[in-house]
């Protein structure tokens, strides 16, 4: 099954839900009313809610079943990343950077690494490069795959998310044929990678990246003309472009509002540039939308995997760049340069320049920006993570006002929030 | 004004921010510099909403969306040891702007909550951390930290380790 989702559009489904201007005039008098009786039920969803993804908290005040303000509360996973990387050499925060997005560590290992790397001027290998490309886009597999299955939970169907459970299997078990680590993978180095890909790999990622479309079309069948989801995801939390701006939603839910925005394709890196394909956009701005970009966005996933292992190049996969990067562990025995370097790197810490960088790539979840000041030693002097999921969960409010309290779940599934990511 | 440049390319869309910037505000801007292709402009605290507002609104530089905002602490620098950086991005020009704001303890700053939704959590986030105190904010409580926390944690001079605020009650030992 090629198409996907366009001439879905059209099929036989009675509107239920409101258009944005229905909406609109929805919120007017539910406030006029809220105003004039000041009557309304308070509910506490999470912080230990099956509806909330993590440990996010939402108190909604309803009027009826109509959710009139949401007052959220969020810092129950607050370990003080920024503090600790304070403390802590540019090599030593990488594993801090795992914990963020805990379901798409690799990606948050690589926005980290870009912005050192941008911030030092070292210039990775190109088959570095690669290899990043191809684990990017497969944690992107991954991180979606895994949404999927959660977010079609929340609209009751429990056996799809098993199926997606052991499709995701598939990508955990290449990362730890790679790296070692099926969840929190530290594969990402200052320079490159840690490790070159083992014998046999190229040859099982391709067999994924040829086997998961074929899943994915599956999917499709199951959810896309679902007529239970179709009902309750069309016109439901429409969040327009502009409204995206204003509270920063990048990522799918941006893409799902007609724009073009992907900063693969905007500011590329690794190898976004050598690669084609397309950027995944609808223009509804629902939960739908946001379902429907999702799963473009996996089929593009398979597109880069499968052109990236094709083209893969040889060479070495970490810089060769003494005073920036840590050398390889296998000649820090053999070398006495290798020796000197690894000492200096482990008790010192990176030679770093002065100076300040902002580098944002796009992760599966939106666009993590990465903020690094740097006085010239060998540790951070600020580090800021602005990651997705905490300007997300900022939006919650503003997407669940006029909304019904049972679309509540499906519209916070949608925007697709990790409380790691969020609390930092 | 001084202007600190580097031998990196600069982007082309930098290059016109810079110029509608400087022939805009001219000598009100303490100073700016391009470092790794990223441009950076300080402005004073009377001037930052004026200029933040005329980022947002001008059709040259349309700058739709706060990437992120955040407070540093250079506790080396006795005269104004805070600063506030707003990082802006254009989406319709692919364009990226760096704002710098120097702050005196205890000065405030005020906020741009209304120019940009998303600065609510990011100021707030700050604030706490900080303690820089964002005038007319509309919300100005705790958002990550517990709310019998002491202490501003991000500061220079807060320790990694020990058990100051948080929750471990140490005085009520044997008590209960």
């Amino acid at each position: 099954m090629s198409g996907h989702g366009s001439d879905l559009h059209d099929a036989p489904v009675a509107p239920q839900h409101p258009t944005l201007e229905e909406l609109t005039e929805r919120k007017a008098r539910t406030r006029q009313r809220v105003a004039a009786n000041n009557e309304t039920i308070t509910v506490s969803m999470g912080p230990q809610h099956p509806s909330m993804h993590g440990v996010y908290q939402a108190v909604v005040d309803l009027d009826g079943e109509i959710i009139v303000r949401t007052r959220p509360g969020i810092g129950n996973l607050h370990r003080g990343v920024e503090k600790l990387a304070e403390n802590l050499t540019y090599h030593q925060v990488i594993p801090l950077t795992d914990r963020l997005d805990y379901v798409s560590s690799f990606a948050m290992n690589h926005g980290y690494c870009e912005a050192v790397e941008k911030l030092m001027g070292v210039e990775v290998p190109v088959r570095a490069r690669y290899i990043r490309t191809i684990a990017h886009e497969l944690i992107r597999l991954s991180n979606h795959i895994l949404w999927l299955g959660v977010h079609i939970m929340d609209f009751g169907a429990q056996t799809f998310f098993l199926i997606c459970f052991r499709d995701r299997e598939y990508i955990l078990d290449l990362f730890e044929m790679a790296c070692g680590a099926r969840l929190t993978h530290s594969y990402a180095r200052i320079g490159g990678v840690s490790k070159d890909l083992p014998d046999g790999w190229v040859g099982k990622c391709r067999a994924v990246a040829d086997f998961l479309p074929k899943r994915l079309a599956e999917y499709e069948r199951l959810i896309t003309v679902n007529r239970i989801f179709l009902k309750r995801a069309r016109n439901v939390g429409i969040f327009t472009a502009e409204d995206c701006n204003q509270w920063r939603i990048t990522g799918p839910a941006l893409r799902a509002a007609g724009v073009a925005r992907d900063l693969r394709k905007d500011e590329p890196y690794a190898a976004y540039d050598e690669v084609d394909f397309e950027v995944a956009v609808e223009y509804d701005a629902d939960v739908y939308a946001r379902f429907l970009v999702r799963i473009k966005e996996m089929y593009e996933s398979c597109k880069i995997i499968r052109q990236c292992l094709d083209n893969l190049p040889d060479g070495p996969f970490l810089a060769a760049d003494a005073a920036h990067v840590l050398p390889l562990k296998k000649n820090v025995m053999r070398d006495s340069a290798a020796m000197v370097q690894d000492f200096v790197h482990v008790f010192r810490g990176p030679q770093v320049p002065k100076g300040e960088v902002y580098r944002s790539i796009e992760v599966p979840k939106g666009e993590m920006g990465v903020y690094i000041v740097s006085d010239g030693g060998p540790k951070p002097q600020r580090l800021r993570l602005s990651t997705p999921s905490f300007y997300h969960g900022q939006a919650i409010p503003a997407m669940f006002e006029g909304e019904m309290l049972s679309d509540s779940v499906g519209i916070f599934g949608s925007v697709d929030i990790v409380l790691g990511d969020c609390d930092r | 004004m001084e202007t600190r440049q580097e031998s990196v390319e600069i982007p082309e869309a930098s290059k016109v921010v810079f110029a509608k910037l400087e022939e805009e505000f001219g000598g009100k801007l303490l100073g700016s510099s391009f470092f790794r292709g990223e441009l950076t402009f300080t402005v004073s605290v009377d001037d930052y909403v004026a200029v933040a507002t005329f980022c947002r609104d001008s059709p040259d530089l349309a700058f739709e969306r706060l990437d992120c905002l955040l407070g540093n602490h250079y506790p080396e620098r006795l005269e104004a040891p805070f600063e506030v950086v707003l990082h802006l991005t254009s989406v319709s020009r692919n364009s990226r702007l760096r704002l710098k704001v120097s702050l005196a303890e205890g000065q405030k700053i005020p906020t741009v909550s209304g120019l940009w939704r998303s600065a609510d959590w990011d100021e707030r986030e700050t604030w706490e951390m900080y303690g820089i105190v964002f005038q007319g904010h509309p919300n100005l409580i705790r958002l990550l930290l517990t709310d019998d926390f002491e202490g501003y944690p991000l500061r220079k001079d807060f320790p990694v380790k020990g058990t100051v605020g948080g929750r471990i009650r140490t005085d009520l030992k044997g008590k209960i």
